[in-house]
């Protein structure tokens, strides 16, 4: 009987080694999301709990492009770290000296082109750096010199409204990237190009078209105007060979009448296939699965946010799992291979538009938005947490997510779309979660269990991305200019630094010739989210800047 | 007190100057509401919702004016002078004045006539400006490869003369395109600029058109192509087309 419990042990024990390691990134930071299975968890080691403390910086790079701020991913391969600005200027560095090899300049644009000024960041492959524009371009430089390859218009941002501020991701032989505009009159899609050509591979829209599954979840035409714009980057499984993608919420977002079937059961898919997780062929664009986690987003909460993927053993059986947080912290543990909803669990504090969640995720006690009253709802638009990415660490199991407690007035208003213009209809300002004194914390989750393990408190919001790494620290940055590190078990701060200016951005480990370098992007962002907190903050002067700021341990130390 | 006919016809004028700048923020209002006043913008009344509160500032009209027109370099504020006509723009303007407490704010003669309709396009006109940059059909509208009016991507040159009918425009020739040969692949090619420093040029073999730039005499061009622009027009049907070419025809002339 031992000897058969062995050998049914041997392939589980070989299983659960690969899943520590699937998402884990080593010398190389290759991904916006570190690998496409989006841990933002780092391998390496050599900084860890006990020797954090001497941390120290080892360079910095100023990108001169103070326009905004920095909230790009660096991307680090074979020692070269590549990083873009808000203005789209694209760098590619000695990853061990700050030293500039090439630099790359998107031409300045006329200012009629709408939207914010930020970009999140490019990816690698195929010899080629891809960015996407405020304009709607999507590019490709050569990655050695960084020489103009080619360029593509995906949409007239004056037109649509619409502009690529996230990071495109690689697929074999397409670069695949979505795009913003969701709380616009605009239908939002997915593109996918050919790495080499630059050809068209396939668009998949996030709203189906007269005729195709899921367009009688939508009233009249207002599906063509029904938002749903996925704004940030998916992860790709390639065992499995599916694209995952989270996508926005419907538009108008505060006000449902003009969308909604009449009579349509809201304990169901409507407006599909915004607020969902989907799981796409990369090599077709055709969908696979679909999970919706919000029927009738009311409140612009949006599932445009990461997608990780993970393996865990739930409820004896080990899964291949993806977890998935919207701007609700409403989060999905769902299987990936079927879209089949494993556990449900949410993470903000202060919570009144629902009075909880079930296990097979069905929202109870909703409270909507009533057109011309004004609703009290915690979280808020701004999200439980903002767009920045949580990080997972395979040694504790453990999701790292940036948890804010705010509250909005909702208004909703009914004002007609008009194409590309802001279709929101409903104004939202915040206010701080009454009865508290602090308004975010660095909670650590287990999604299997779907149990907080620790929450460190913080007085203002958490703005920036989380980074594991497997010495152990979980590190981040406040909007006052403090980088910090967690201790991943316990939650306790072992270390901080003062950049200078607020955190916005994200941070990543990577490791040339030996030395372990932690790098972390600096810059406070005072459009759309970073502006309506700070205004929450009034005595409060974070600071604007663009400075790349790496950290390593002394060569003594190592 | 005496009221002689000069004063009165000035006293009249005043009352309708005033009328027409209180229909004029009335007017601004609305587009304030609808285009300002969004999202995590300017919020109600200009109380900020996240961009800067715009009530009780202190801005001249004349900042105003220059801020909403230029936009701010380097912030979510664009320029407005291309998105709101001139109309809405004057009375935006006038509206947001008024939150500063300008108490007659110079709405001018286009504040006004905010109310007013823009130059009238005939029905087919203005349906074939939909149809032009219509969303729905993808990289196959006019404007994946044409901007008229302000909107659309200018990968062809300026359209200098609309075709007379929807047969002229299916018979259309297209000399400038070329056949371009790279990397031993050949594809029908728009070159935009071919010299020393490489080659410049939209790559037309497929939707939408891609901007490629190869290193110097890299590429190969030969005269001509089979390219046609008949095969680019599909996603309309004849009687769309011909509600295009009155659009065209009343906005080139």
């Amino acid at each position: 009987m031992r000897f058969w419990l062995m050998l049914l042990g041997i392939p589980l024990t070989i299983c659960s080694a690969l899943a520590q390691d699937a998402g884990a990134t080593h010398d190389d930071w290759p991904h916006y999301g570190g690998t496409q299975f989006s841990w933002r968890y780092s391998a390496l080691d050599q900084i860890n709990t006990t020797n954090v403390k001497a941390l120290t910086p080892a360079w910095l790079f100023q990108t001169g492009d103070y326009a905004e701020n920095l909230q790009a991913t660096p991307i680090v391969q074979n020692g070269v770290m590549y990083l873009i600005t808000a203005r789209a200027h694209v760098f590619a560095l000695d990853a061990a000296t700050g030293r500039e090899m090439w630099n790359y300049k998107y031409p300045d644009l006329p200012r009629n082109i709408p939207g914010f000024v930020g970009n999140r960041g490019l990816a690698l492959g195929d010899g080629r750096v891809f960015f996407g524009t405020k304009d709607n371009y999507l590019v490709a430089l050569d990655q050695k010199t960084g020489r103009l390859a080619w360029r593509v218009n995906l949409d007239d941002a004056r037109q649509c409204g619409c502009n690529i501020t996230a990071a495109p991701l690689v697929v074999k032989d397409k670069v695949i990237v979505g795009g913003t505009g969701g709380d616009g009159a605009h239908r939002g899609y997915i593109t996918a190009l050919n790495t080499r050509s630059g050809r068209l591979a396939w668009r998949w829209y996030v709203i189906p078209g007269p005729g195709e599954k899921g367009h009688e979840t939508w009233k009249g035409d207002s599906w063509r105007f029904g938002g749903g714009a996925p704004w940030l980057t998916g992860s790709y499984d390639p065992t499995l060979n599916l694209l995952y993608w989270g996508t926005g919420n419907a538009a108008a977002d505060f006000y449902d009448e003009e969308r909604v079937p009449t009579g349509a059961d809201k304990s169901k898919d409507i407006n599909l296939y915004t607020a969902s997780v989907v799981a796409l062929d990369p090599d077709t664009g055709k969908l696979r699965w679909h999970h919706q986690e919000i029927h009738d987003d009311q409140w612009d909460w949006d599932s445009a946010y990461e997608v990780l993927l993970m393996d865990r053993e739930i409820r004896g059986r080990m899964r291949q799992v993806l977890v998935h947080l919207n701007k609700s912290g409403i989060t999905s543990v769902l299987d990936r291979t079927t879209g089949e909803l494993l556990g449900v669990f949410s993470v903000p504090e202060v919570q009144n538009w629902i009075s909880g969640v079930t296990e097979d995720g069905k929202l109870v006690g909703r409270v909507e938005p009533q057109l011309g009253k004004t609703t009290t709802v915690c979280p808020t638009a701004a999200g439980a947490k903002s767009w920045n990415s949580m990080a997972y660490s395979p040694r504790t199991g453990y999701l790292y997510v940036p948890v804010n407690e705010l509250c909005e007035d909702v208004t909703p208003n009914s004002e007609p779309a008009q194409e590309g213009q802001n279709y929101m209809n409903g104004s939202f300002p915040l206010k701080l979660a009454p009865g508290r004194t602090t308004y975010s914390h660095v909670d650590a989750w287990d999604p299997v269990t779907r149990k907080r393990a620790w929450s460190m408190p913080y007085k203002y919001v958490l703005l920036a991305s989380m980074l594991a790494t497997a010495g152990d620290l979980v590190f981040t940055g406040n909007p006052e200019g403090e980088f910090f590190a967690l201790d991943a078990k316990s939650g306790n701060k072992l270390w901080s630094y003062q950049t200078g200016a607020g955190h916005r951005g994200a941070s990543v480990s990577y490791a040339v010739n030996g030395r372990q370098y932690v790098a972390t992007t600096t810059g406070w962002h005072v459009s759309v989210v970073g502006g309506a907190v700070q205004n929450l903050f009034p005595d409060q002067d974070w600071r604007l800047g663009s400075t790349l700021v790496v950290f390593a341990l002394p060569e003594s130390l190592r | 007190m005496k009221c002689s006919p000069m004063k009165f016809i000035v006293s009249m004028c005043a009352m309708a100057l005033a009328c027409s700048a209180q229909n004029a923020i009335q007017h601004g209002e609305q587009v304030f509401a609808k285009t300002c006043a969004t999202g995590y913008c300017h919020g109600v009344k200009g109380q900020s919702s996240g961009a800067p509160r715009l009530a009780g500032r202190g801005f001249t009209q004349a900042f105003i004016n220059f801020t909403v027109t230029r936009g701010v370099a380097g912030t979510g504020m664009p320029s407005f002078a291309t998105v709101l006509s001139k109309a809405d723009l004057a009375a935006v303007v006038a509206y947001v004045a008024a939150l500063n407490g300008i108490a007659n704010p110079d709405a001018g003669a286009e504040g006004a006539a905010a109310t007013s309709s823009e130059p009238a396009l005939s029905s087919e006109a203005v349906r074939g400006a939909q149809l032009f940059k219509e969303a729905v059909r993808g990289f196959g509208r006019c404007s994946t490869c044409h901007e008229v009016g302000g909107l659309g991507i200018p990968v062809a040159a300026p359209i200098a003369q609309v075709p007379a009918s929807v047969a002229a425009l299916k018979a259309l020739t297209t000399p400038n395109v070329k056949m371009g040969t790279l990397d031993g692949e050949s594809m029908p090619a728009l070159v935009l600029r071919d010299g020393r420093q490489g080659t410049l040029f939209y790559d037309l073999a497929s939707l939408p058109p891609v901007e490629r730039n190869a290193e110097p005499g890299s590429v190969k061009f030969a005269d001509g192509s089979a390219w046609r622009h008949s095969s680019v027009i599909g996603a309309y049907n004849d009687a769309e087309l011909d509600a295009i070419l009155a659009y065209l025809r009343a906005v080139t002339n």
